[in-house]
């Protein structure tokens, strides 16, 4: 159970890490204009 | 994690100084009709949260002085100042605004999309980071309620909560951070509102966790609540940002109207090539390009092309409409198939774009008065909120000041006036963007709430009941006067009128080319009776004299043949000429008086026409009360006397001929693509060209109303429950930010129903499915 102290620490480094890869997406614009992203393939040029 | 400062409060001055420039003033503005000095501007207020937040800025902007009213929505979050150029500048009332805390940005402005895309990233961020911490703090959790005592050691159990802990500050720092700011700026300004409680809660279980987890043996006992807190966070947020989401789904249809204009646009240089301008640098006569796809960036005439085009939210016409050379486009309207080169004709102000887009502000910017009283009503029960809040504190305070103090959160969260002052606009706001869509504006939404008690609606006949356009039957005239010469005087009067009657007689005298041969001038229009004016040859020779053109009695002639509509034309000698006309009922009248009759409505048509044309159009439609020859003047007494009888009236007419009777209506309608909508004084404007949206927003308005009374009874039912329930210590902290989060969500999905047309059309019940559109 001893792994139990060094595994809690990293789940907490990695929800920073994980945070860190949202805040990238939501200040891309990476959640804004979702339908358009979707039709834009079907689209020929 | 540190919170970012946030722009939108600690925006310098730096726009402020430019906007005091008078150049820039019309660019979210315009001028005060009728005044020396005034101006109104539109601003989108930023870090506004609910109700009481309205009424503070209103209140800060009417202490400038000079500033001469201001109107803020809460649930569109913009403001209208009206201020006098020569006592006060723009920067002293945005100065004013953040004294108070809030920004502001003026409205139709590429800035406010800027900073709007800005705030909902930030809020997006805010919910996920207290959403994702929430289910870590979770995890963190669940050791300490399964474990059978003795199973957890007590260092496990101290770094549990001390990972927890950890990972609920950014939560209380970043995800927080607008709940604190706006209770801070509550308590600064000694305001209270909705924030101010919430913040309260969350600040007192984090002391309270966060001692439990440093200090077990501390006066706040040892238990932690760090679960609880991320969780009733994270329910909040949720609730905001879909309750922002609804509400921009609401007002769509408002701000995809206003933002429907390009910025740029491709304009054509006279020796052929292009240039790509700013729309506001378009001018009258300028021929420009717009691409498949494009919006039109001003009214004008097809030059060159055939395409097909969208003009649904200009006149809620769904289907796409074929025009080519010569064709007219809307500013605003979507060019679906095809480029076309479009000659200038109206820009900014003139268009009807702008017209309408000048409605919908009006509308939004209003306040229906039940709104009004569920804002005073939210004040005090805050203060009453943190009173139970505190008593609940010290009543179990001996015992176990932990466990009170979570009490007292739970009170302090549980309570939603939000649900309360949301009740009304969330409501009105979705009825109007409904209507919008299917091409109604409402100019204010007090008049939804009138319209649903509408117990009779009065018709004009004609361009209302019977179709816009008339057709031109025989001209009778005056011995030595020919038909030909009768019909070009006539219309040379009839061109500066909007009257149904008197585009008829232009457009016959068009069709057999009698244009310009006369020329009027000192033309003055008596409404619903007739012109007079000068006319004068068109060749310059002598002989002008003052003619009238109106209804028989206006020309001091004997009615004609009774059963047809027919008008006259007279100069200094007396009569001159009759033309008579020919009128079609509109396709969907029957369908219409049918379905509001079958709902327990009276219908009655009040008309300028001869009374045996009134009878003979009455009798088609089943209308019993019907009434011919009356003057305006007649219509408003019969009006009155209507009103006078305990009835609540609705007047349909063409919105310019019959200005008094939609004056004194309880609710006025105006119909018809013709009339100039800034002329048009009728509280709904119908754009496209159908009777049936007269029944839809009856329909419409008693299901609004409906809502509304249900988002009350709930709202007050919530409180009036769960209040107590927490006071008695039953609801945990985290089901009280549940309970909250839901019940405002229920009360704007509850309001949404209006916008969706399926259930429009289901509410309208099977009378009138054939009435609304599909």
């Amino acid at each position: 159970m001893d792994i139990l102290y060094l595994l809690i620490p990293l789940s907490v480094i990695l929800v920073f890490l994980i945070l860190g890869g949202l805040w990238w997406a939501v200040h891309r614009g990476q959640f804004e204009d979702l339908e358009v992203q979707g039709q834009r393939v079907l689209k020929d040029d | 994690m540190q919170a970012p400062s946030d722009l939108s409060l600690a925006a310098p001055s730096r726009d402020a100084a430019v906007l005091d420039d008078p150049q820039q003033w019309g660019a979210f503005g315009k001028p005060v009709a009728d005044s020396q000095d005034l101006w109104e501007s539109n601003l989108v207020i930023e870090g506004m949260h609910c109700a009481a937040c309205a009424i503070t800025v209103e209140d800060a902007l009417r202490q400038v002085p000079g500033v001469v009213s201001a109107e803020v929505s809460a649930s569109s979050h913009r403001a209208r100042v009206r201020w006098s150029t020569s006592r006060v500048k723009p920067s002293d009332w945005l100065q004013a605004l953040r004294a108070v805390g809030y920004g502001a940005v003026p409205a139709n402005d590429a800035l406010a999309r800027e900073r709007r895309l800005q705030e909902s990233r930030r809020a997006l961020w805010r919910w996920l980071v207290a959403g994702l911490c929430m289910m870590q703090v979770m995890m963190y959790a669940y050791p300490a309620y399964i474990a059978a005592p003795g199973d957890l050691s007590a260092e496990m159990e101290r770094l549990l909560r001390w990972a927890s802990w950890v990972l609920t500050l950014p939560v209380i720092l970043f995800s927080c951070g607008p709940f604190f700011r706006a209770a801070w700026r509550d308590i600064v300004h000694r305001q209270v509102s909705m924030d101010l409680p919430v913040a309260l809660g969350m600040l007192i279980t984090f002391v309270v966790s966060t001692a439990g987890t440093f200090d077990p043996q501390g006066a706040f006992g040892r238990e932690v609540y760090f679960d609880s807190l991320t969780m009733f966070v994270f329910f909040l947020l949720s609730g905001r940002w879909l309750e922002q989401r609804l509400r921009d789904r609401t007002a769509g249809a408002l701000e995809a109207l206003l933002n429907r204009l390009p910025d740029s646009v491709q304009r054509l240089r006279a020796d052929g090539t292009v240039e790509r301008v700013a729309v506001s640098r378009l001018a009258v006569g300028d021929l420009v390009q717009v691409v498949a796809g494009e919006t039109f960036p001003a009214d004008g005439q097809i030059v060159q092309g055939h395409t097909q085009v969208d003009e649904a939210l200009l006149s809620g016409e769904a289907l796409p409409l074929g025009r080519g050379p010569e064709s007219q486009v809307l500013a605003g309207s979507h060019n679906l198939t095809a480029m076309v080169q479009v000659r200038v004709e109206r820009t900014g102000a003139d268009t009807r774009f702008a017209q309408i887009a000048a409605l919908m502000e009006s509308a939004a910017l209003s306040r229906p008065n039940v709104a009004r009283l569920a804002d005073r009503i939210a004040r005090p029960f805050v203060i009453a909120v943190l009173l139970a809040a505190l008593a609940a504190a010290l009543y179990g305070w001996q015992r176990d000041p932990a466990h009170a103090l979570m009490v007292a959160v739970a009170v302090l969260v549980v309570t939603c006036p939000c649900a309360l002052s949301l009740a009304t606009p969330a409501a009105m706001l979705a009825a109007a963007g409904q209507l919008a869509r299917r091409g109604v504006m409402v100019r204010s939404l007090s008049s939804l709430e009138a319209l649903a008690e509408v117990d009779t609606v009065i018709f004009d006949k004609t361009g209302t009941l019977t179709r816009d356009a008339m057709g031109l039957g025989t001209i009778t005239t005056r011995q030595g006067v020919t038909a030909e010469e009768a019909l070009a005087m006539a219309s040379a009067l009839a061109r500066h009128s909007l009257h149904p009657v008197s585009r008829a007689l232009t457009q016959a005298a068009r069709a057999r080319g009698l244009s310009d041969s006369w020329l009027a001038s000192e033309v003055s229009e008596q409404a619903g009776q007739g012109l007079t004016a000068m006319l004068a040859p068109g060749g310059g020779g002598a002989g002008r004299r003052a003619f009238r053109l109106g209804s028989a009695a206006f020309c001091g002639h004997a009615q004609g043949r009774d059963a047809a509509v027919q008008t006259c034309l007279a100069d200094e000698q007396g009569w001159l000429a009759s033309f008579e006309l020919t009128e079609e009922l509109r396709a969907d009248a029957l369908a219409v008086i049918r379905d509001l009759q079958s709902r327990g409505i009276a219908v009655q048509m009040l008309s300028g026409d001869s009374p045996a044309a009134t009878q003979a159009v009455a009798a088609r439609l089943g209308i019993e009360a019907a009434r011919g020859a009356c003057s305006p003047d007649d219509k408003l007494a019969l009006l009155r006397a209507a009103q006078q009888s305990g009835r609540r009236v609705a007047v349909v007419g063409d919105g310019l001929n019959d200005g008094p009777a939609l004056a004194g209506a309880h609710v006025s309608f105006a119909l018809g693509h013709a009339v100039p909508l800034a002329q048009a004084r009728a509280d709904f404007v119908v754009l496209g060209d159908s009777l049936r949206m007269v029944a839809l927003s009856l329909a419409l308005a008693g299901r609004t109303m409906r809502v509304v009374r249900q988002n009350l009874a709930w709202a007050a039912g919530y409180n009036a429950l769960c209040v107590p329930l927490a006071v008695l210590g039953w609801l945990p902290a985290w089901l009280a930010g549940l309970g909250m989060a839901t019940s405002s969500l229920l009360v704007v999905l509850n309001a949404l129903r209006l916008a969706s047309t399926r259930t429009s059309r289901l509410a309208a019940g099977p009378s009138d499915a054939a009435l609304t559109l599909e």
